[in-house]
């Protein structure tokens, strides 16, 4: 057992059971498995301490075990990349935290995470800050068809003006896509942009019976801002985004 | 209730769907830095996750971000009509910038630099590790009758 550990997947309901063929992180896929303590469980499986892990193929096997799991069952991430001595640790893991397990099980009971993610369309998104800001229009003009080098000062004040925009235009979508599917889910968070062209970025928390309401929401949001932004809509996932009141300090 | 892992509009609507099998981006996105932490006390520690280290965020306020929205506005082009739902937003572009119209359309065409490279860039660092990503599909535990 010293030069293999268990990489810890997520934290479940004890009458979880992992399929014959679910595959877990590692080259080839490693067997998952189960460790119970109690009415509470851990998906597991076995990894060697040697084997570098965080190829693409082992974040979406972490990610596909985790949202099949979310499907049928509540389930805790659990930080990718955790790995524990053995079945030992895991036991006590699940005891030394149970109560906080138990609870938060509970919560994402019937629950799922879904992420909307929007991208301005550059064109669009351009053209409107400009018509609302006459000076980096007028900016715009100085420097359009010049050489970086002969006009950086300029491009970097246009550039500062659409950027500052860009952001109030980003956080406006934002607190109106949270409004607009706030009657359908119990719980949201505002992500980070993950690139400058970022229009929304939001996780919900949904309950399985109003999942349709809630994407058909979601579809009205898009439908208005057709031509402006490209949304897409992540899920259902495990509550990724909601499990981080529930961590544990070091 | 299946994994959705169809990307690209569905039935023709407005919104588009991805799950899991999106793309590599969205997986690094939505699991990493995530999830409980576990107690020092029971974790012998963590293996080597080279991905970790990738920052998949752009830090948005910087003289690279600005230089970019400035090349954008290179690239945006005067003639086509404002569309749809737009109308109202786009309203009229100034005079300053109508005036350079003229003779820029062999630089608006040149400009080939792609923003929003998140995805490429990911790809490329993590290049030499991608070949068994076999995007295979697969069960998920069931829960056990009760």
């Amino acid at each position: 057992m010293a030069d293999n550990g268990l990489f810890v997947y997520g934290i479940v309901p004890s009458d979880v059971e992992p399929t014959s063929d679910a595959e877990g992180v590692g080259d080839p896929p490693a067997e998952v498995t189960v460790v119970r303590r109690g009415d509470l469980a851990a998906l597991v499986s076995e990894v060697g301490l040697g084997e570098p892990l965080g190829r693409p193929a082992d974040l979406t096997a972490y990610q596909e075990l985790l949202d099949g799991t979310a499907a049928v069952a509540p389930v805790l991430p659990v930080r990718f990349g955790t790995v524990v001595t053995g079945p030992d640790a895991v036991a006590d893991l699940l005891d030394a935290h149970h109560d906080r397990f138990a609870e938060a099980l509970d919560e994402y009971e019937g629950r799922l995470q879904y992420t909307l993610h929007g991208r301005f369309d550059e064109q669009a998104l351009i053209r409107a800050v400009l018509a609302d800001n006459p000076a980096a229009a007028e900016l715009a003009g100085q420097v359009r068809g010049r050489p970086e080098q002969a006009s950086r000062e300029q491009r970097i004040r246009l550039g500062e003006i659409i950027s500052q925009a860009v952001e109030l235009r980003r956080e406006t979508e934002n607190r109106e896509l949270v409004d607009a599917l706030a009657g359908t889910s119990v719980a949201n968070a505002v992500r980070p942009p993950s690139s400058e062209l970022d229009s929304v970025h939001v996780a919900f928390l949904v309950d399985g019976d109003r999942e349709d309401e809630f994407v058909d929401a979601a579809e009205e949001f898009a439908r208005q801002r057709i031509g402006l932004m490209r949304l897409r809509l992540l899920g259902p996932l495990a509550p990724y985004d909601f499990v981080s009141a529930h961590q544990l300090a070091g | 209730m299946s994994v959705a892992a169809n990307a690209g509009p569905a039935d023709g609507g407005a919104l588009e769907r991805g799950g899991a099998t999106s793309g590599l981006a969205d997986v690094v996105e939505t699991v990493l830095d995530k999830g409980v932490v576990i107690d020092a006390q029971v974790t012998v520690g963590v293996v080597g996750i080279p991905l970790v280290e990738i920052n998949a965020r752009v830090v948005v306020s910087s003289i690279e971000t600005y230089l970019k929205f400035a090349e954008m506005t290179d690239r945006l082009d005067l003639s086509a009509d404002a569309e749809g739902g737009l109308a109202g937003l786009v309203g009229e572009v100034t005079g300053a910038a109508r005036e350079v119209t003229a003779g820029l359309g062999d630089t608006v065409g040149g400009a080939t630099r792609q923003v929003g490279g998140t995805a490429r860039e990911l790809g490329r660092t993590t290049g030499d590790v991608v070949d068994d990503a076999t995007g295979a599909v697969r069960d998920r535990p069931r829960r056990r009758e009760r």
